[in-house]
């Protein structure tokens, strides 16, 4: 076997060998550690990407952990999407990194910087992990580290606020993990199974013999990942906690952790339950009208604040609820529309945080009243939050757009043109409280009064690629809508 | 001498050095580390293992501390040597399962691999396993350490 072959083991063990060495590193030789980190990030996602060839080339790629198949081992397996994801959830955690480095130097106290880096690595490996297992009890453990690491990038600021944000998202998240295990029983109890396929294959007879604890699992699973992901009723931790954290922080937690729940929810429907299940009870219905009320609420409570990173936090609200939507609506376009917005809206709104940040570092402001006039002081981070909000919108030629349109295009094809006008009205809304921000900071007459201290190249190229990359997704969508919608027909 | 007496401490409160508690723990210490480390190398064998044998051997070292001070707990493993170790041992429990790869086996492979198995029920057989269970024992161990040491300077 070439080591091409433990591709899917490695990905995950780099990161968490990163993790482990940090601190070592930062303590007896500081300068390479955070080198060290980047070269770990840009290991896995070399190596994702060349899993992707592989997938693409002999199709789906099945790993079995020391050796031992299932149902008894634990067996990793690639497909496109869960390929697709860990480049996205790799290649993103990269850009923030090397964003983080100088930013946390200001944020954070000197002896913790090194503990940061082990918590970003082990929660970056931890994504990596959910996207990759195919196995109940190996997700369920993964998400246990995720969410650990998770709340202690919020509470490493150690003030206040990021703690009282980080013990409530400490509690809700480990009562969704809670519900989550609960779920694993009752499958378990019904199929004696802890393998995705395996499940899969026997869940087909046993529903009929134990419907109640196939549904009640259901149940709990919408519930456990709804939390953890913040669809509408079930948010309440997010905003505390994404809007008081470090900037990198915030940018992680609003970029990929909440959409990797996401993503695990749809590989319960998809790759547990078995396919005629989800026609035959309204599992989606539910998700559906969750994420139609999400994207309202979460757009009318971000018009009301006042303060930048808890708007951005609300926003994410409405924003995770249009992925829940594309699940929602069980239609390969809608997939398409769903996967797509994990992509643009992880790239988005990290570059929204950013903005945010480089405005906190060099301005000190926080208010969204007194950023009037700082487009004539900070023209480029004002760009790239004219970008950003443009792409959350839906403008056209960012890649906010695509993702909309082909939630718009499904929600036609399913026959229910209802959902056509939520999502163009939820787009309105975004509108209503990105664009006065913008607006305000180009045209304002008065000059900007606080002081301003210049801003370190490294947070205004990270800020450069964000931009980019928002611009290539709106243009150049056709490689991975095609890469997706191969994938998403297979599902159906 | 007496027995048992108050000091003052640097931050304030008193400090209860008591002859009884100290001869006592420094007795029993050993004891304590010798068992622990039983119950960690016989993880593959016996109930228990490494989590279970790198609690009890942890706990000692944090009898010491407790019962004279700081001081002579940090020269039994000091703070950074204890969090040293706990990345270490995390980290060796990685390499095994990498060793496993260089040896043509699967991630974390055992008897695939080709590690030694030895005579089942012996000390020394299992291969991996015995590896890893040392590996994990000491990140047991060094966590407890680290742990104690983060809270009591925390106060300060």
């Amino acid at each position: 076997m070439g080591i091409a072959d433990h591709f899917p083991a490695l990905i995950v063990v780099v990161l968490f060998a990163a993790a482990f060495l940090s601190p070592l590193l930062y303590r007896y030789a500081e300068k390479i550690s955070a080198p060290f980190v980047i070269a770990s990030l840009l290991l896995s996602l070399l190596m994702s990407i060349a899993l992707l060839v592989q997938v693409q080339q002999f199709g789906p790629v099945f790993y079995h952990m020391g050796g031992w198949p299932p149902p008894w081992g634990i067996e990793f397996s690639a497909d496109p999407i869960r390929v697709y994801i860990l480049i996205v959830v790799t290649a993103v955690s990269l850009w923030i990194f090397l964003y983080a480095l100088r930013d946390l130097k200001h944020e954070l106290k000197k002896e913790v910087i090194g503990w940061y880096y082990t918590l970003y690595s082990i929660l970056v490996g931890s994504m990596a992990g959910i996207a990759l297992t195919n196995d109940l009890f190996n997700l369920f453990v993964l998400m246990e580290i995720c969410a650990i690491s998770a709340c202690a990038i919020i509470s490493i600021k150690e003030d206040r606020e990021c703690l009282e944000a980080s013990f409530k998202y400490l509690i809700l998240s480990a009562m969704g993990t809670g519900c989550f295990l609960l779920g694993v029983a009752m499958i378990y109890m019904a199929t004696g199974y802890l393998n995705y396929s395996f499940i899969q294959a026997a869940l087909a007879e046993a529903i009929v013999h134990y419907p109640l604890n196939i549904f009640t699992a259901a149940a709990l699973f919408i519930v456990a990942f709804g939390t953890k992901a913040a669809l509408f009723p079930l948010h309440v931790w997010l905003p505390d906690a994404h809007a008081s954290a470090p900037t990198p922080s915030s940018a992680m937690l609003s970029g990929l952790v909440i959409k990797i729940y996401a993503f695990a929810l749809f590989l319960m429907f998809y790759h547990v339950f078995p396919r005629g299940m989800l026609t035959t009870i309204p599992l989606n219905e539910i998700i559906l009208w969750m994420a139609a009320l999400g994207t309202m609420f979460g757009s009318v409570y971000a018009m009301i604040q006042t303060d930048l990173k808890k708007m951005l936090a609300f926003s994410s609200i409405g924003q995770i609820s249009y992925i829940f939507m594309g699940i929602g609506f069980h239609h390969d376009l809608a997939l398409v529309g769903a996967f797509y917005h994990i992509m643009v809206h992880a790239i988005t709104k990290a570059l929204l945080f950013m903005t945010a940040g480089v405005i906190i570092y060099s301005t000190g402001v926080r208010k969204i009243s007194d950023l009037a006039g700082i487009g004539r002081i900070l023209p480029l981070t004002m760009l790239a939050f004219t970008i950003g909000s443009a792409s959350m919108v839906g403008i056209p030629g960012t890649g906010g757009l695509i993702s909309k349109w082909y939630l718009a295009l499904s929600a036609l094809e399913i026959g229910r043109p209802l959902f056509v006008l939520v999502i163009l009205a939820s787009s309105l809304l975004n509108a209503i409280y990105y664009m006065p921000i913008v607006i305000n900071a180009f045209m304002h007459q008065e000059d900007f009064i606080h002081e301003v201290r210049p801003v370190p190249r490294y947070m205004l190229a990270s800020l450069i690629v964000g931009m980019f990359f928002v611009i290539v997704t709106g243009f150049f969508s056709r490689p991975v809508v095609t890469l997706l919608e191969q994938a998403a027909i297979l599902l159906f | 001498m007496p027995l048992s007496r108050r000091t003052e401490r640097r931050g304030g409160g008193t400090a209860i050095e008591d002859q009884i508690v100290r001869i006592t723990s420094r007795l029993v210490a050993p004891f304590i580390q010798v068992y622990g480390i039983y119950v960690i190398l016989h993880g593959h064998l016996s109930p228990g293992g490494s989590f279970s044998g790198g609690a009890i051997f942890g706990a000692s070292l944090v009898l010491v501390a407790l019962s004279f001070n700081l001081e002579t707990g940090a020269k039994q493993i000091s703070h950074q040597l204890a969090s040293g170790l706990e990345s270490g041992g995390a980290f060796g429990f990685i390499l095994t399962g990498l060793i496993a790869i260089a040896i043509g086996g699967n991630f974390l492979a055992n008897r695939a691999a080709g590690f030694p198995m030895g005579q089942a029920g012996e000390l020394f057989s299992a291969g991996a396993i015995l590896i890893i269970t040392v590996f994990v024992g000491i990140k047991v161990a060094s966590t407890i350490v680290t742990l104690f040491y983060t809270i009591i300077e925390g106060e300060e």
